[in-house]
């Protein structure tokens, strides 16, 4: 994670940070982020993924920050200990050992279960839940698994991760299901006979939400003729973008690189969520590193964070769309374009 | 597992439309990629796999280290979204312990490790998605990564499945192939013959056995003819950019006194 760095250079990016005309190394200004980017579809077998790159190298195709993304879909019985009403989410983020040579497998399993900490908390939070994880009421939900692989790292690789995870739940389908039900014709003798012992095991209760006989009583379910693979996650909107606030005393700058990072040390995380153009909200929070900060400050740096959070939005969404656009196109009207 | 899908029908095509002796799509992609030195991605048909090569470099753990040669060390993740069903297997499952411990094997004998003493060579295999053969696979990525890395090595070494569906040898298996047919992959060195690797996890008879194991060597000589092309025109564009380039005039690198220049004379004598 930490590049080995000379205590000359270290100093040298410092100063020139706090420099009244600020420089960084590879030119950009502080709050300028690396080419990103970014293809949704790259794993088949997946109910949705994505591949996000940060500052890769145009011309030889190597370099920069690394992440591959999918999300896959299972069946669980809701059960104490296993699925819950509604489905849930479940993150995994795993570093491969190519991204971090220098580390033992030992630090590597440390680094990346801190990774999955941050993504899982925030991504599985109830105020992000999808609506359409349930399958059938009280018995079967969908597990979403989100698994994350970081295949390199050259700094900033929080908001890759969770650049790749939205883009990745962007593009979930998930199967379009119809629970079904046997119900067997009913005789008046047996009505009857129901009503009765309904009468005499409960009285005046009527419509509480303790009344179990109203549950609905679905145990199976189909898959129903879609014209695709399944519709889009609900709620799509709302996956959160984070933005990654390198401080340095008064300074700060956005997607650092390996050396940046391992000369300004202190990080502030700030996850939004923009459910409409004029509404933001704060998802996550976290300060990462050696350091502190006043509290002035840091509601100075939430002011001045959200705007950037949400250029980026914009941004990643109008990339989403296109790739939407890309992918969906019909067969025939590429091979057109192409004559 | 048996499955009703007709492995070889009587039209000699195969469940995915090809013919018996015929080798799925191959891409190879020998772009840079992270800090490695040296990476390549292969698919053949629906099975991918990228193979990063860190080294020769100084060993992570120095009680590893040999003083005659250097150490080659081999690790697998197959990722988790890989296959139709989702998996994560961890480090110390034997299943990727097998995968990586099969690669070292094969590549101890023909990466001249002796050159790099008390050093460490680094192969990380990704598996991005699986379809069969993944030995096969694994190992002519290493291939191709180890030549990207510019470490020496005596040959290529290329690897093929086959299997038998009754009589028949059939070659590069899918995982539905894979299943039901016993199989053997055969990793050989096509310029000087040889082969670094037979490995067969299932029964087959000794008679068909021949077969097999000639099919895939001439498989692999196939195989190979691909990666030299895709070693081939990498190298040729990195020669052509080293030509492009600004030359760099180096100070002191003028005219010597004692330096001898073979000047092309023949027109001044005649």
């Amino acid at each position: 994670m930490m590049a080995s760095i000379s205590k000359s250079e270290k100093a040298y990016i410092q100063a020139s940070l706090l420099s009244s005309n600020p420089l960084r190394a590879d030119g950009r200004g502080l709050h300028d982020y690396r080419t990103v980017s970014l293809e949704t579809g790259v794993a088949p077998l997946a109910n949705g993924s994505a591949r996000v790159n940060f500052g890769k190298a145009v011309d030889e195709g190597g370099g920069g920050t690394e992440v591959l993304a999918a999300t896959k879909l299972e069946i669980e019985d809701v059960k104490p200990g296993e699925g819950e009403e509604g489905g849930r989410i479940v993150c995994t983020v795993t570093c491969s050992p190519a991204a971090y040579p220098q580390l033992s497998s030992n630090a590597l399993d440390e680094l990346q279960y801190d990774y999955t900490t941050i993504l899982h908390q925030t991504l599985s939070h109830p105020s992000l839940h999808p609506t359409d994880l349930g399958i059938i009421p009280y018995k079967k939900s969908w597990l979403l698994n989100v698994d994350l692989v970081v295949l390199s790292d050259a700094g900033n690789i929080y908001d890759a991760l969770f650049m790749s995870a939205r883009a990745a739940l962007w593009d979930t389908k998930v199967p379009v299901t119809r629970a079904v039900q046997y119900v067997p014709p009913q005789s008046d003798g047996a009505r009857g006979k129901t009503d009765t012992e309904d009468t005499m095991e409960v009285e005046g209760v009527g419509s509480s939400s303790l009344d179990t006989r109203h549950m609905p009583t679905a145990s199976d379910f189909e898959l129903s003729d879609y014209w695709d693979e399944g519709a889009p996650l609900s709620g799509r909107e709302k996956w959160p973008v984070c933005v990654t606030l390198n401080i340095h005393s008064t300074a700060y700058f956005l997607d650092a690189t390996l050396l940046e990072e391992a000369s300004i040390p202190l990080k502030l995380l700030v996850v939004y969520t923009f459910t409409s153009p004029t509404s933001s909200s704060i998802q996550a929070l976290r300060l990462v590193g050696p350091g502190e900060l006043q509290l002035p400050q840091i509601e100075k740096l939430l002011q001045e964070s959200e705007p950037f959070a949400r250029q980026l939005h914009t941004a990643l969404n109008t990339k989403l769309k296109d790739e939407d656009i890309r992918r969906n196109q019909k067969a025939r009207d590429r091979f057109a374009l192409r004559s | 597992m048996s499955s009703r899908v007709e492995i070889l029908n009587d039209g000699g095509y195969r469940s995915d439309g090809r013919k018996q002796y015929e080798l799925r799509d191959i891409t190879i992609d020998l772009t840079p990629r992270g800090s490695a030195d040296g990476s390549a991605t292969i698919t053949h048909g629906l099975t991918e796999v990228l193979v990063e090569v860190f080294g020769p470099r100084e060993a992570k753990v120095r009680s590893q280290t040999m003083h005659d040669r250097a150490l080659i060390n081999v690790e697998v993740s197959l990722l988790p979204f890989s296959a139709s069903e989702r998996r994560k297997r961890s480090r110390g499952d034997k299943r990727v312990l097998e995968l990586a411990a099969a690669i070292k094997s094969t590549f101890e004998p023909v990466v001249q490790t002796s050159i790099y003493p008390r050093s460490e060579i680094d192969i990380f295999v990704h598996v991005l998605q699986q379809d069969g053969g993944l030995l096969q696979a694994g190992i002519n990525a290493t291939t191709l990564a180890l030549i990207t890395a510019g470490i020496p090595m005596i040959d290529f070494v290329c690897a093929v499945t086959g299997g038998v569906y009754s009589t028949s040898p059939l070659l590069d298996l899918t995982t539905l192939e894979e299943n039901d047919t016993p199989n053997v992959t055969v990793a050989i060195m096509p310029r000087t013959k040889k082969v670094t690797l037979v490995s067969m996890e299932t029964r087959l008879h000794v008679d068909r056995f021949g077969d097999v194991f000639k099919l895939a060597c001439e498989a692999g000589a196939v195989l190979h003819q691909e990666m030299k092309v895709a070693v081939e025109s990498r190298t040729r564009k990195l020669v052509g950019a080293m030509e492009t380039g600004p030359s760099i005039a180096i100070p002191g690198a003028e005219r010597g006194d004692r330096d001898v220049y073979m000047e092309d004379n023949m027109n001044d004598d005649f």
